[in-house]
């Protein structure tokens, strides 16, 4: 099992160091990305991943390092800040940038439309959040994200409850 | 009545669908003498402004476009950073489009949408929520007029009402699923044209790939 950390928190954050530490314990094979340092821009929404470069984001910035990891890795766990009682911005502008790992090609999958998935792996994400959320609804968000990427949610827990994780990977 | 509108779209106004929406909502909105005035989160410079006028007025729209299952991440930094209102009347609505066709597709960014209003010391003024826009910039002049007419006269509803009333969206909104029959219709014709057309559309932008290109490889 080889496991993706993405912390988009702080790198000196006490929650996310310890959670990265319990995660790391459980999954000794893992890789850390600190994605707060990289300044990563928000989707410009130009489509150019899907009908001008398939594949492969416009915004260059170091995103790109993180589409490869997600394939790379058997699964990924975010670390995130909240606001609204959702993910933060931060969080929500890395799960916007992943569209292209799916196709422009839609088609229908248990009676709803969904984008082909781009590669064959089965994308397993899960997501670790710091503040006040509302855990049900993140639950059911990351259920709809992963459905539509063709993949599953590893589940969603307070950052406090990171020994939860290695149980659902 | 004055209508503060801030746009959610992360693309430029220019090549907004959001933006194309918003224009047609307001022709329908305007014709009995209300005002509105427009705001563009796509560009940086127009953020302080549009704090200020969700600040200084009591009836705001927020337009978007649905981004993985939510609000786009711009959207989201932007209303981080608004003080919610200290008095209470303001009235909140959205107006929510996206690709897909049905409705069901957006009905988990409305129920955050739901929610947003009370964070914000405001009232919650219902949601307008449409699919199937993708190809709103893509299309002529003729057939993007054709789709947009039904957000002028829900623009003219809105200045009557001032609330987007559910049973009435969720008939503009409509359909939720696709019937069975226009499923199997798709997947036995529409599929493949829609491909034909994708195929074109990406040549005509300089698109030398094919559209399902893996240039990571195909790790699985």
């Amino acid at each position: 099992m080889r496991l993706l950390i993405v912390n988009t928190l702080p790198k000196d954050d006490p929650a996310a160091v310890s959670a990265i530490q319990t995660l790391g314990e459980a999954v000794p094979d893992h890789r850390v990305v600190n994605a707060y340092e990289m300044t990563l821009r928000p989707c410009a929404g130009c489509n150019a991943c899907w009908l001008k470069t398939p594949g492969v984001c416009a915004v260059r910035d170091g995103y790109e390092e993180l589409l490869k990891a997600y394939l790379e890795y058997d699964a990924a766990v975010f670390l995130s800040g909240t606001a609204l009682d959702f993910v933060d911005h931060r969080m929500k502008n890395i799960v916007d940038r992943l569209l292209p790992l799916a196709t422009m090609y839609i088609h229908i999958v248990d009676g709803q439309c969904r984008h082909v998935p781009r590669y064959e792996k089965k994308l397993r994400f899960g997501l670790l959040y710091k503040g006040t959320a509302d855990e049900a609804y993140l639950r059911e968000w990351m259920d709809r994200v992963m459905l539509n990427l063709g993949g599953s949610s590893l589940g969603v827990f307070p950052i406090t409850q990171a020994e939860e994780v290695p149980a659902c990977i | 009545m004055h209508l503060v509108i801030i746009s959610g779209a992360a693309r430029p106004r220019e090549r907004s669908n959001t933006a194309k929406i918003i224009a047609a909502f307001q022709k329908g909105y305007e014709e009995s003498g209300h005002t509105t005035e427009v705001w563009y989160l796509s560009d940086r410079r127009q953020w302080a402004n549009a704090a200020k006028a969700f600040a200084d007025h009591d009836h705001i729209l927020m337009a978007l476009p649905l981004y993985v299952e939510n609000i786009p991440g711009i959207l989201l930094e932007f209303l981080e950073k608004l003080s919610p209102k200290a008095v209470p009347g303001t009235k909140l609505a959205f107006l929510l489009q996206g690709g897909f066709p049905e409705a069901s597709q957006s009905r988990c960014c409305e129920k955050f949408l739901e929610t947003l209003p009370g964070k914000l010391g405001c009232t919650y003024a219902g949601t307008l929520l449409k699919g199937d826009l993708f190809g709103l910039g893509l299309m002529d002049e003729k057939n993007r007029e054709k789709l947009l007419a039904p957000f002028t006269e829900m623009g003219r509803y809105y200045a009557r009402t001032g609330y987007f009333d559910k049973q009435t969206v969720d008939a503009f909104a409509a359909p939720e699923y696709m019937p069975p029959n226009q499923i199997r219709m798709y997947n036995l014709v529409f599929k493949h044209i829609s491909r034909f057309y994708m195929g074109r559309i990406a040549k005509k932008l300089g698109c030398r790939e094919r559209l399902d290109a893996k240039p990571y490889g195909d790790i699985s």
